[in-house]
């Protein structure tokens, strides 16, 4: 096969994993507020640990350029956020859910969309690297993809969002990683100086959203305790897992 | 050297009392953002300590962090500290302040171990940590501080308490390096649990009080600049 349509097939595969992460949610009934705040601490945890995990990566390129990415992924967040605020007085409405619950819905998905194109990149260049390794470093992303799925469904589902969606949105998420990929591949040297920018950027705006949404809510509704304990947890397990990877 | 750097950690909790000193207590948001940037600054050791303290060790640091968290949850089921709000309404009852205190001293027993660890690690994520941390006293011991005089102490002797809880932090730091230099082994257990007990007391205590004083986008803003201050730190030590 031609190597441009391999990578982009691997690339893909990675993405379709992620709807792996719905899965967990189909072994659950019912759906109280307090379910919620806990989903919320898990995803907040694996989107910090994942964050970790992005500037470790983006620091090893080079330290000031991942923290100016970082900058603009908060900033670009804080732009996001003013944007689906402003609707001129309609409610805005996703997935048969209007007001706040669809805009939360919204933004974790932009968030990880946006986060993806950098992840894309990161699979490209790792392929610039040799294609003969493309299997090992496919399975290894396709492995670090499922918790991401997990923490999307883990907004979604509490929203009411069935399972089937939870997954295809989980994978539409990543859909810019076969999309980045290839380029990243064919250009491995312009894209390596973007990366430590690309991957700051997903670490800062996936920490944000963290920050500004997923914590307070979790706090808001959950004992404090577990939610600092499940959060706590998922982040360390990512990174481990990462790592382990 | 440990003893040294970690006894330079607890003496900058000195400046924190300052804004008192000056006749000018610290406003809501303030303590908030305070909060958030002490609470910032642990997560942003947790994540060094994780990224560059298991040495590949991933089983050991798991259940670390988990005996770390363990930790402190007990310490505050036996302290009676759990949802405490160190500024709010719950500590304002005769207990609240020594309550502070025995919050503060925890905090400071992780954080030596947090150093002492990163020393054993290498010694310039050692320094990065103990100027970390030397940042984090500051607003720690802002806080300890307004509490304690609101209460009625004096602003030298509140002052005082702020930096002698911090004892624990010089103390646990030389412990956990002399300790790690004898069982080498012991180093991705310990890293662990310095990052569970960080992460979890940052997100048990710190943040939560935070966002009950100020707006959510600006404790998540000087948590952010916190964690960035970290990284910074990290590369220019190492």
């Amino acid at each position: 096969m031609n190597e441009v349509l391999l990578v982009f097939f691997y690339a893909l595969l990675t993405a379709v994993a992620t709807g792996l992460g719905a899965i967990p949610f189909a072994f659950v009934r019912t759906i109280s507020e307090r379910f919620a705040a806990y989903s919320a601490a898990v995803a907040g945890g694996l989107m910090l640990g994942a964050s970790f995990g992005l500037v470790a990566e983006g620091t090893g390129y080079g330290r000031g350029e991942t923290l100016i990415g970082a900058l603009l992924g908060v900033g670009f967040i804080l732009i996001t956020q003013r944007f689906l605020g402003e609707q001129d007085g309609h409610e805005m409405v996703f997935e048969a859910v209007s007001g706040d619950g669809a805009r939360k819905m919204l933004l974790i998905l932009i968030v990880m969309t946006v986060h993806s194109f950098a992840e894309g990149v990161a699979v490209g260049v790792s392929f610039g690297g040799g294609v003969t390794l493309g299997a090992i470093i496919t399975v290894a992303i396709a492995i670090h993809n499922v918790p991401e799925g997990v923490a999307i469904s883990a907004v979604l589902r509490p929203q009411g969002v069935s399972v089937g969606r939870c997954a295809g949105w989980s994978i539409f998420s990543s859909l810019p990683q076969p999309l980045m990929a290839v380029p990243a591949f064919l250009f491995v040297e312009t894209f390596r100086t973007a990366l430590p920018y690309g991957l700051g950027f997903a670490a800062g705006a996936m920490v944000y959203m963290v920050l500004v949404e997923l914590l307070p809510e979790a706090y808001e509704h959950g004992d404090r305790a577990q939610v600092a304990t499940l959060a706590t947890v998922s982040a360390v397990a990512m990174v481990l897992f990462q790592q382990w990877l | 050297m440990v003893l040294g750097v970690s006894g330079l950690t607890a003496l900058a909790a000195i400046v924190g009392p300052l804004p008192l000193a000056l006749g000018r207590p610290p406003s809501r948001s303030v303590i908030g953002w305070a909060n958030a940037l002490a609470g910032g600054l642990m997560i942003g050791v947790a994540y060094a300590l994780l990224t560059e303290g298991l040495g590949g060790a991933l089983i050991a640091g798991g259940l670390g962090a988990l005996l770390g968290i363990f930790f402190v949850r007990t310490t505050h089921a036996l302290v009676g500290t759990g949802e405490l709000d160190v500024d709010g309404p719950d500590s304002a009852g005769p207990g609240g302040g020594y309550k502070a205190i025995v919050v503060d001293s925890l905090h400071a027993a992780d954080e030596g171990v947090a150093i002492g660890v990163a020393m054993a690690v290498a010694v310039p994520l050692g320094v990065a940590m103990a100027a970390t941390l030397a940042v984090h006293n500051v607003p720690e011991a802002m806080l300890l501080s307004t509490v304690l005089t609101r209460r009625g102490l004096s602003v030298p002797r509140a002052a005082g308490v702020a930096v002698a809880v911090n004892l624990n932090q010089v103390l646990l730091a030389v412990a956990t390096f002399a300790v790690l230099g004898a069982v080498p082994a012991g180093l991705p257990w310990v890293a662990g649990f310095a990052v569970g007990a960080l992460m979890y007391r940052s997100l048990v205590e710190l943040l939560p009080e935070s966002y009950h004083q100020a707006g959510e986008t600006s404790i998540a803003m000087v948590t952010l600049l916190a964690m960035g201050i970290v990284v910074l730190l990290v590369g220019v030590t190492g």
